[in-house]
């Protein structure tokens, strides 16, 4: 714990435009920790060191999960994580160049967004620093807001300070929550205002090239109302050796008759442990839409909690998941319905091939006086091999009696007679489980009217099933 | 007609995988170009084992004899490969692929058939379907329904006769199309075997038939009585006549173990 203990040094300080400053930083890492010395240095505002402070506190108190609680019960995050081992990521391995924002882009990350057909806006961030910013300028000049965070700090729009780790992702919310909350590097802060409607979504490309670190990185949405917008966050790594963490919060705010979709793509190496906790807060009248595509990756766990506040208000939570070799995916979600009137409709769709793991642990609560709720839950998995195994566990709790509720789960093997009858047609074993697969998973896809994430994900899906390279 | 074989099978045994019991017991049976045969028989007697294992399901697991198709051994083929060499098989109980279209699936049946470094003509398959579904009389909106997902038993034999009909295999294995099926579907699926027949006059057939009424239907050249894993009497159409009239008792009779 002591090396991670001393993250928040260049945390501090890790905004793009402030080079001298990481490096100043990072030279001291090994020597304090965030609980002596919260926020560290002049970058950072009062209520944010302190915010950090606490958090570290709430870190150090909190246990790690263990299987012993439901929640955790299939992930077994001491056996998975060796969280003594993660360093800090050191900004000047990632090399100036890349750091100024100036530099070349990974390959990968670049190939990746050159599949993108089009965006309002980019954000790159490279080991938890976003390197660069950019937004139309037609919609900055209508006052929308894309920044790095740690800018959005320094810039000192008060939202930062009213909802950044208070309402949807508080350090509170457990062990990793706290974690990110307290050493957060930087991530992107987003806001729509009133009436504004993008067209096309912002985008954030994010690379970790470090093998054995941890990264810590928010991201904040504000849509005010009557705006709409997508975002849709990438995350690609090459292969590690050693394990490596990256600890996402996602906080999303739609104000009254809003629209925000949410797109994950987490798309890691080998060896990447990737972390989230998504909250989505939904005012009077508004959507707000997540899809989490999982598909790289050792270990993959997202937290998600869609709370949906107002009535007339909405979400659409898609999942998808691809697993092969021992990739592990554990999804815990929950639709809070607090206002009446709501509606909320859940769809994860896994395939899971070798000895791949899918886990889903999904809760309907419909709070006392949410009457005419309208809320689904339906997981689905798809074994591909006999050592794939999948977990679904959906569950109910309604406190309300004038209620639409629903919830399944189905686990189905790819049979051989389903096999079979593909290859009576001339289709090899390869072509005849690609179909399958993307036919299974398509579902998903076919409820998001994003073309370009579809494309992306079924190429993705494609390259992972072998067929292109 | 050529008297060459298109299908040879000789002293086949096989049986379900893994099982001690042989299903086939000695097939022998030879099919030249454009001629339909008919096995019928009795439940349990092997005749839609004969089919799946010409087929290659991987189910059954041949034990002795040899199928020949074309000239080349059959059972060191796969399923694929015995597809593309000209095997085709309408199952008896279609399965359902959610998600994915009949059209996408048979592109990628043919993209199949082509090499890794030749890409199927998107035009060519549109145009291709399309009168691949007018000669059948279907409505182009089909091709576009996930595979046999929520279809009825008319719908699902009619999309192994669009597959057979795009895919224009040289044998046709019908593994008893006719069950389930109500007279007017049961026509419809005939007309569209003997229309790819009359396309081409090459087409062999094998009906693995339970029942005599597809035989009005589709006139077979050569019917077989399967009884027990073997072949115990083979003749013209008259056979099957007479099968429907006196039933299996002789066999039963003749052939008791």
């Amino acid at each position: 714990m002591s090396r991670l203990a001393s993250a928040p040094e260049r945390a501090d300080s890790s905004g793009a435009e402030d080079q001298g400053q990481i490096e100043g930083a990072s030279s001291e890492r090994a020597t304090k920790n965030v609980a002596r010395s919260p926020g560290g240095t002049a970058a950072e505002p009062e209520w944010l060191t302190s915010r950090r402070a606490d958090a570290w506190d709430l870190y150090l108190s909190t246990p790690l999960p263990s299987t012993r609680s439901e929640e955790w019960r299939y992930t077994d995050v001491a056996r998975m994580l060796p969280l003594d081992e993660l360093a800090p990521p050191v900004p000047e391995l990632s090399g100036p160049a890349i750091s100024n924002g100036d530099g070349p882009v990974p390959e990968p990350l670049r190939r990746a967004m050159a599949q993108d057909r089009d965006s309002a806006g980019r954000v790159i961030d490279i080991d938890g620093s976003a390197v660069s910013v950019e937004l139309q300028e037609s919609l900055a000049a209508q006052g929308v807001v894309l920044s790095s965070l740690s800018e959005a700090v320094r810039s000192g729009d008060p939202l930062l300070e009213s909802l950044l780790a208070t309402r949807a992702v508080p350090a509170s919310d457990g062990k990793f929550a706290a974690m990110n909350a307290a050493l957060w590097t930087d991530g992107v802060f987003l806001k729509i205002p009133r009436n504004v409607q993008l067209e096309r979504p912002i985008r954030l490309s994010r690379w970790v090239s470090h093998p054995g670190t941890a990264t810590f990185t928010r991201i904040l949405i504000v849509a005010e109302d009557h705006s709409r917008v997508s975002f849709v966050d990438e995350i690609l790594s090459p292969d590690f050796e050693a394990v490596t963490l990256v600890n996402t919060a996602v906080e999303l705010f739609s104000h009254a008759g809003a629209q925000i979709q949410y797109v994950s793509l987490q798309r890691m190496g080998k060896g990447g442990f990737y972390l989230a906790n998504q909250r989505t807060l939904a005012k009077r009248d508004s959507t707000l839409d997540t899809l989490n595509v999982a598909l790289g990756g050792s270990v993959g766990r997202v937290d998600l909690n869609a709370r949906l506040l107002g009535p007339g208000a909405n979400s659409d939570m898609l999942g998808l998941y691809f697993g092969d070799h021992d990739q592990h995916f554990d999804f815990n979600t929950s639709q809070d319905h607090v206002a009446p009137n709501a509606h909320s409709d859940l769809l994860y769709k896994g395939a899971l091939d070798d000895s791949a793991r899918g886990v889903f642990r999904g809760v309907i609560r419909v709070h006392e006086g949410a009457q005419r709720t309208d809320a689904y839950q339906t997981n689905r998995n798809l074994l591909l091999s006999e050592r794939a195994a999948a977990t679904s566990l959906p569950n109910l709790e309604i406190e309300a009696d004038d209620v639409r509720c629903s919830h399944g789960a189905t686990v189905g093997q790819l049979d051989a007679e389903s096999l079979f009858y593909l290859m009576s047609r001339g289709l090899d074993r390869e072509q005849a489980e690609r179909l399958v697969v993307l036919g299974f998973l398509g579902e998903v896809l076919d409820r998001l009217p994003m073309g370009g994430v579809v494309e992306k994900v079924t190429k993705a899906i494609e390259v992972k099933l072998g067929h292109v390279r | 007609m050529n008297d060459k074989a298109v299908l040879s099978v000789t002293g086949l045994r096989a049986r379900v995988a893994e099982e001690d019991l042989d299903i086939l017991r000695g097939v022998d049976l030879t099919i030249r170009p454009g001629e339909a045969h008919a096995i019928m028989g009795p439940n349990g007697s092997g005749k839609s084992t004969l089919a799946k294992v010409v087929a290659g399901h991987p189910a059954y697991e041949p034990t002795a004899g040899a199928v020949v198709f074309q000239g080349e051994d059959l059972l060191e083929l796969e399923p694929d490969e015995r597809s593309q060499a000209g095997i085709f098989m309408a199952f008896q109980y279609p399965i359902a692929i959610p998600g994915v279209s009949i059209a996408n699936f048979l592109r990628t049946a043919l993209q199949a058939r082509l090499g890794d470094d030749e890409e199927l003509d998107l035009f060519d398959f549109q145009e291709l379907l399309m009168e691949r579904m007018e000669l059948l009389d279907m409505d182009p909106s089909f091709a576009q329904r996930p595979i046999n997902d929520g279809f009825s038993g008319g719908e699902k034999k009619r999309n192994e006769i669009l597959q057979m009909a795009v895919l224009k295999p040289a044998l046709a294995l019908m593994d008893e199309t006719d069950s389930g099926l109500d007279i007017d579907a049961l026509k419809v699926v005939a007309q569209g075997v003997n229309t790819l027949r009359k396309e081409n006059p090459d087409m062999s057939v094998l009906l693995i038939t339970h029942y005599q009424r597809i035989l009005n239907y589709i006139i077979p050249d050569v019917v077989h009585v399967m009884y027990k894993g073997r072949i115990v009497e083979s003749g013209g159409p008259e056979v099957a006549m007479e099968l429907e009239a006196r039933g299996y008792e002789e066999y039963r009779i003749a052939h008791a173990v």
